[in-house]
């Protein structure tokens, strides 16, 4: 087999989850907007950073087994 | 004189066979008026007192906002505290009655091996664990035969090396714990012997923190010598990123991608914290089997014993 490039399926499902995925990330990026100026050092988008991926995490792991041996 | 004797006899109770309400002081606890915090209210307000009724009706208010609120507190710290939950993936080996892929299970080994038994030991596993499970004996004695163990006293009384046999246990990467922390920066690589088992939703925690590797989002900073990891209480976790694609060559030439050899290792950590997973499944399902029929059996003879009793039929004499 020629696989000198190996491609790890998982950020290939992950980049494929995106899509359904938009509102939490569009919340993130939001949330990224709104804190940029902060120079506290205590803003941080830590829960909307979680929602999207546990949305990413919920859509890849049902697919990513089937890809692997 | 029959009627006389009736009237004169009212003031008892009828007699009866069975258990009456009233008997219960508990009952007439319940069921008498006790003064609650909402009728003082009302009394209060009756009565025209109310500055009592307003002073009481805010420190109600009072009390459940402040709750509510610290509530709101609580929860945003909690998200990194926590780590984010990992997703429930479709295990092999998670069925009622499903076994390990033990080919997975060798090449799990190889991973654990050559990527993390260099910081991880796993002291409670022995060589002869694996034959019959991801190698043959011949494979497993070479194995342990590549590793130095001390033994002894012989009998000049001095401790020697050897090389080592089916029945030693997994190499340690460092004598004891102190040595452990001091060359990792203060952190203690736990021991994996139980890891699966140890940590809440243990095989897909592990997989997903060997496999969610991230920038962290924006805002948090992590210090020199740590490294973010969602998945991992607190988000910043000692151990760098170590599944890396191509990082092992397999033997039977699978791919080694980074999330076939987390599956890989993972299954490898879950049958060396389960191994007697497959009997234990078997065993399970024939004796709940067995125990349903059982069961039945039993319900039957009790009703058949029973019946005597719950077909009898009492006759009240009494005379009133």
């Amino acid at each position: 087999m020629a696989d000198e490039e190996l491609v790890d399926p998982k950020l290939y499902l992950e980049e494929t989850c995106k899509p359904k995925c938009v509102r939490p990330l569009r919340a993130y990026q939001a949330c990224i907007e709104r804190i940029k100026g902060d120079e506290s050092g205590h803003k941080h988008c830590t829960g909307q950073y979680f929602d999207y991926w546990k949305c990413v995490d919920q859509c890849a792991a049902l697919k990513l087994f089937d890809k692997l041996k | 004189m029959h009627r006389n004797m009736r009237n004169s006899f009212r003031w008892q109770e009828k007699p009866r066979m069975c258990y009456q309400p009233s008997d219960d002081l508990f009952y007439w606890k319940i069921h008498t008026k006790t003064p609650s915090f909402f009728s003082t209210l009302k009394q209060d307000a009756a009565a025209g007192s109310s500055s009592m009724m307003s002073l009481r009706a805010l420190a109600l208010i009072g009390a459940s906002i402040s709750g509510i609120l610290s509530f709101g507190t609580i929860t945003s710290a909690d998200e990194a505290e926590h780590g984010l939950p990992a997703p429930n993936y479709p295990w092999p080996h998670k069925g009622i009655l499903s076994s390990y892929d033990h080919a997975s299970i060798r090449r799990g080994h190889q991973v654990y091996q050559q990527v993390c038994a260099s910081c991880h030991s796993m002291s409670l596993v022995s060589y002869r664990d694996l034959v019959g499970v991801a190698y043959t004996e011949e494979e497993t004695k070479a194995m342990a035969a590549e590793i130095e163990v001390v033994d002894g006293p012989n009998d000049e009384g001095e401790m020697f090396t050897r090389p080592g046999k089916l029945s030693d246990r997994f190499p340690q990467p460092y004598p004891n714990e102190q040595a452990a922390r001091f060359v990792n920066g203060g952190a203690y690589p736990p021991d994996l012997s139980l890891i699966t088992k140890a940590r809440h939703n243990g095989q897909n925690y592990v997989f997903a923190l060997l496999t969610g590797y991230r920038d962290p989002p924006a805002g948090v900073a992590i210090r020199d010598g740590l490294h973010y990891n969602p998945y991992f209480p607190g988000g910043a976790i000692a151990m760098p990123q170590m599944l890396i694609d191509g990082a092992v060559e397999y033997e039977d030439g699978t791919p080694a991608t980074e999330s076939q050899m987390g599956k890989d290792v993972v299954t490898f950590l879950s049958w060396a914290a389960e191994p007697e997973m497959e009997e234990r499944k078997l065993m399970g399902f024939k004796w709940i089997f067995v125990l349903s029929l059982a069961l039945l059996q039993a319900a039957y003879y009790r009703r058949l014993k029973w019946s005597v009793f719950k077909s009898r039929k009492l006759v009240v004499d009494a005379v009133n």
